[in-house]
């Protein structure tokens, strides 16, 4: 069984977000990079189903620049088999992402399942599961919290509005995007920490895959960072003097009403 | 030759064969453990350290009367050993007497027999009285403890019997020297034994005598008066000093497979030889936070189960199975066990033998993290915090020095170099990070200023020492986190640090000398109790009140500082400083060392609920505190009480800096 999981280098959540010089992104300097947590349940989940069935094997796919390379040795710390670096310019959108991980997976020999987050930590598009499952035209199911395995078919509960879960039922072929609930990531031991020093990561490019700049669809211009955040308002007094100025405030500052 | 003779060679060949298999297994468990025992250096202090602990009873005598009754005991057998040997030899050959010492030593010799039986029989009366009578809850009960209490006395009583008929039958030259067993004698006599009768009885008890003797040596292996062998060598090879460092683990070195204790055989023989010398005493039981909250751990409980494990993996490991050597977590040594200590070493200092209990936490927790990922699930985030952000807190690196905006306090960067500070003021994360530490900081740093003192901090450049993670088990991330810091300090040539965090102040201090970084480390105790007894500072507010002092067991118990933050304390005019019951080193940690910080606390009453229940009772209105996990547990803890308005919580730097 051939299980990929794609993961996403992403800024540590505590990092205070600066942007670059010409307002197309953000800068890089200083920031901490992690593996975003929301992939962090793909890889758990490829690894659990790894561990109970014998000679499956695990390949953990990153699409970015040189430094990802990092967050790829921490999936196989955690206990990847093999790892694959799509060399992807720190611009790259989601349709050219997607593209350059699906003409990646299907220069692979066979893909059984493939695993992602439901959405990157960065930017939230949570858009590459469904584009590279297009792709591979292959059925996908996203912002999954738990799976029932029977052999080639999953039953998928789903998060959906509300509050409320759905089953989908799908067969592998399939990408399945994980979301909060569905495991409990493990902390990489030191044994393989160490094992994922030493393992090779192969680095794949655009050429090799018939990606090019041509396939971004997105470009990004003048970001601006959230207005800083106002000091809440306390509004004093008796009851009718409080609903008085609260409707004062909310017609003549918030201008909602 | 007699028929004494040959009974006697051939039961104590017997009983002496038997004994000496069981010591062999002993051995070589001991030699077949694979963990690294620490070098053993100093000898000069090693002796002197046995002659006033193992002679002069030293820490036995920590608890007065049981301590008083154990060197009685001690003493005694030392002595009368010596009869033994003699009653041995003669059984052996009947010229064999020590009298050729001379009429008078031989004398008292037999005076020293008669006392010291007298003495030890007195002990082990008053032993058997408390353990069976006045049972303290932490002694417990125990078939073993009995049996030895029987033999004990059971060797004494005999003696006194063997006397006793012996002089009442030949009515020896030395007879005045009994002077115990001639009364004896003399009580016996009124039954009216016949001469061969009570010549006989003699012969009789000598045999018992020297029966128990034997069975004894047969039964000490197996037994926790096994300590009679193991505790002598045991104190020898104590740490010497209460500033310890962890033992680091060279990850370099690619031979070292297994990092941490997966199972018995990878302690260290060091690490037996204390599971051997452990006589089941309680005393660090009754002095453990863990215990006394209902948590699951009781360090007397671990070094037993400890012990039986490696009893039980006993033919595994002497064949060299590895493989079939079960795993020291089992249904008496449990995960939970693990993780409820706080490492306050309370147990290490109770322990009259100089057992290291926390050692071999640390060891479980090693394996259960790095080879196995097994830990409380809330601590992975804080792993992982230290790891991107180094901090066990989620902030932001870039934050750190956030706190010390408009205060005008240099940095390293701008300082270039320490040569011109005084000191390099070390912030910790609690200073830098939580709300109400960032508060303690800047008292100290306002101080600081008053006195004159030049300093800088790392600012951004620093990062987390590492304590939490290195006592939780993660070695690796702690050496990580203190390479960086070490670089980062040794790049600045510093050389005097000063922090107001017991736990960097540990770490600092002790263990980055591991890590390639020496420096000369001060708690803020320390050194604001200098700045006043050098006159730099002149508290003149006073603070007409009563305070009590919490001692935080990295300060206090890990290095041994006690007086400082209670002289600084003791400067404030008019301040009333009270104890609480349980202070010094025999202090009530608050809850929160050893990782414990970051961990739920499932089992039993909450640890700094029952030391703010300690620190209410001593009615003070302030509770002061040197440590920022110590402030918090105890400010939770008043919290808790409901009791925010009656009595507040400060750091010593705090209340100095308000009245100064």
């Amino acid at each position: 069984m051939n299980l990929y999981v794609c993961i996403k280098q992403v800024p540590d959540t505590e990092t205070k977000i600066k942007l670059n010089a010409d307002s197309s992104g953000i800068d890089s300097a200083g920031i901490k990079w992690i593996m975003s947590s929301y992939d962090e349940y793909g890889v758990e989940e490829a690894l659990r189903i790894k561990e109970k069935t014998p000679g499956a094997t695990v390949t953990a796919i990153s699409a970015g620049p040189d430094r990802v390379v990092e967050t790829l040795r921490t999936a196989l710390a955690m206990g990847a088999d093999n790892a694959i670096h799509v060399e992807l310019p720190e611009t790259a959108d989601s349709a050219m992402t997607a593209k350059a991980i699906a003409m990646t997976l299907k220069k692979e020999p066979k893909v059984d399942l493939v695993f992602f987050g439901k959405e990157a930590l960065d930017d939230g598009a949570a858009q590459v599961p469904q584009l590279v499952a297009a792709h591979l035209g292959i059925p996908s199911v996203t912002v999954v919290c738990g799976v029932e395995y029977s052999g080639t078919t999953m039953k998928c509960k789903r998060e959906i509005e509300g509050g409320s879960f759905e089953m989908v039922e799908i067969t592998a072929p399939a990408v399945v995007a994980g979301s909060k609930g569905l495991n409990d990531p493990r902390y990489a031991t030191l044994p393989n920490i160490m094992k994922a020093k030493k393992k090779e990561v192969k680095a794949v490019k655009l050429a090799e895959i018939g990606v090019s700049s041509a396939d971004q669809k997105v470009r990004m211009k003048n970001l601006q960072l959230p207005a800083a955040k106002q000091a809440g308002k306390k509004i004093e007094g008796d009851a009718g003097a409080q609903a008085h100025a609260l409707a004062a405030a909310l017609h003549n500052e918030a201008k909602v009403v | 030759m007699t028929w004494q003779t040959f009974a006697f060679l051939a039961v104590a060949g017997t009983a002496l064969t038997i004994s000496g298999k069981r010591f062999m297994v002993l051995y070589k468990l001991l030699k077949a453990q694979t963990g690294k025992a620490p070098e053993v250096k100093e000898i000069g202090r090693r002796i002197q350290t046995t002659i006033v602990n193992v002679l002069g009873q030293k820490a036995v005598l920590k608890d007065r009367w049981i301590g008083i009754a154990h060197t009685a005991i001690f003493w005694g057998f030392l002595v009368i050993s010596f009869g033994t040997v003699e009653q041995f030899l003669m059984t052996l050959y009947s010229g064999a007497s020590f009298e050729f010492i001379g009429r008078g030593p031989y004398s008292l010799f037999i005076f020293s027999q008669d006392f010291f039986t007298l003495f030890v029989l007195i002990g082990v009366l008053f032993a058997a009285y408390r353990r069976l009578v006045l049972r303290p809850k932490n002694l417990g009960q125990s078939s073993d403890a009995n049996n030895v209490l029987l033999f004990t006395g059971g060797l004494m009583v005999s003696i006194f019997l063997m006397n006793g008929f012996h002089i009442l039958a030949s009515s020896p030259e030395y007879s005045e020297s009994f002077f115990v067993s001639k009364h004896i004698s003399s009580a016996l006599s009124e039954f009216g034994f016949e001469h061969e009768t009570a010549e006989g009885l003699f012969t009789f008890f000598k045999w018992v005598h020297m029966c128990l003797v034997l069975g004894f040596a047969v039964y000490i292996p197996g037994s926790k008066h096994l300590h009679i062998v193991a505790a002598g060598p045991n104190t020898f090879l104590r740490k010497l000093d209460r500033e310890k460092g962890m033992t680091p683990i060279n990850f370099e070195d690619e031979t070292v497979t297994q990092y941490g204790v997966a199972n018995v055989s990878q302690m260290s023989w060091k690490d037996a030889l204390d599971l051997y010398s452990c006589t089941e005493c309680g005393r660090c039981q009754a002095l453990c936070p863990a215990w006394n909250t209902q948590k699951p751990l009781s360090p007397k409980n671990l070094i037993v189960d400890l012990k039986k494990n490696l009893h039980a993996n006993k033919a595994a490991i002497l064949e060299g199975k590895a493989e079939s050597i079960t795993h020291v977590i089992d249904e008496h040594v449990t995960e939970d066990v693990i993780w409820a200590c706080t490492s306050c070493r309370a147990c290490e200092i109770a322990c009259p033998v100089f057992i290291e209990h926390t050692d071999k936490i640390y060891d479980v927790r090693r394996n259960l993290v790095m080879m196995e990922s097994r830990f409380p699930a809330e601590v992975q985030a804080v792993f992982k915090n230290m790891e991107t952000n180094g901090t066990p807190w989620a902030f932001s690196p870039s934050e750190r020095a956030n706190w010390a905006e408009g205060l005008n306090i240099k940095t390293m960067a701008e300082a270039g170099t320490a040569a011109d500070l005084d000191v390099l003021l070390w912030v910790g994360c609690a200073g830098a990070y939580d709300d109400r530490n960032k508060s303690v900081v800047k008292s100290f740093v306002s101080l600081l200023n008053k006195a004159g003192v030049k300093f800088a901090i790392l600012g951004t450049e620093e990062t987390c020492t590492g304590d939490a993670a290195r006592r939780i088990g993660n070695e690796y991330l702690f050496q990580t986190l203190a390479k960086t810091n070490v670089e980062t300090l040794n790049r600045y040539s510093v050389k005097k640090i000063v922090t107001a965090c017991p736990h960097c102040f540990n770490t600092l201090k002790n263990e980055y000398k591991d890590m390639g970084g020496d420096y000369e480390v001060y708690h803020h105790s320390q050194f604001i109790a200098h700045l006043l007894s050098a006159g730099k500072l002149k508290p003149n507010k006073a603070m007409d009140e009563t305070i009590t002092f919490h001692d935080s067991c990295y300060l206090g118990r890990w290095n041994n500082v006690y007086e400082q933050p209670r002289a600084v304390l003791s400067s404030i005019p008019k301040v009333n400083l009270v104890e609480m019951k349980q202070h010094h080193d025999q202090g009530l940690c608050c809850g929160a060392g050893g990782g414990r910080m970051w961990m739920e606390e499932h089992h039993g009453a909450r640890i700094n609920v029952t030391r703010t229940e300690q620190a209410i009772e001593t009615k003070a209105k302030t509770v002061a505190s040197s440590c920022p996990f110590c402030l918090t547990m105890i400010t939770d803890g008043v919290k808790t009480k409901d009791m925010t308005d009656q009595i507040q919580v400060k750091d010593i730097a705090e209340l100095l800096d308000s009245t100064t």
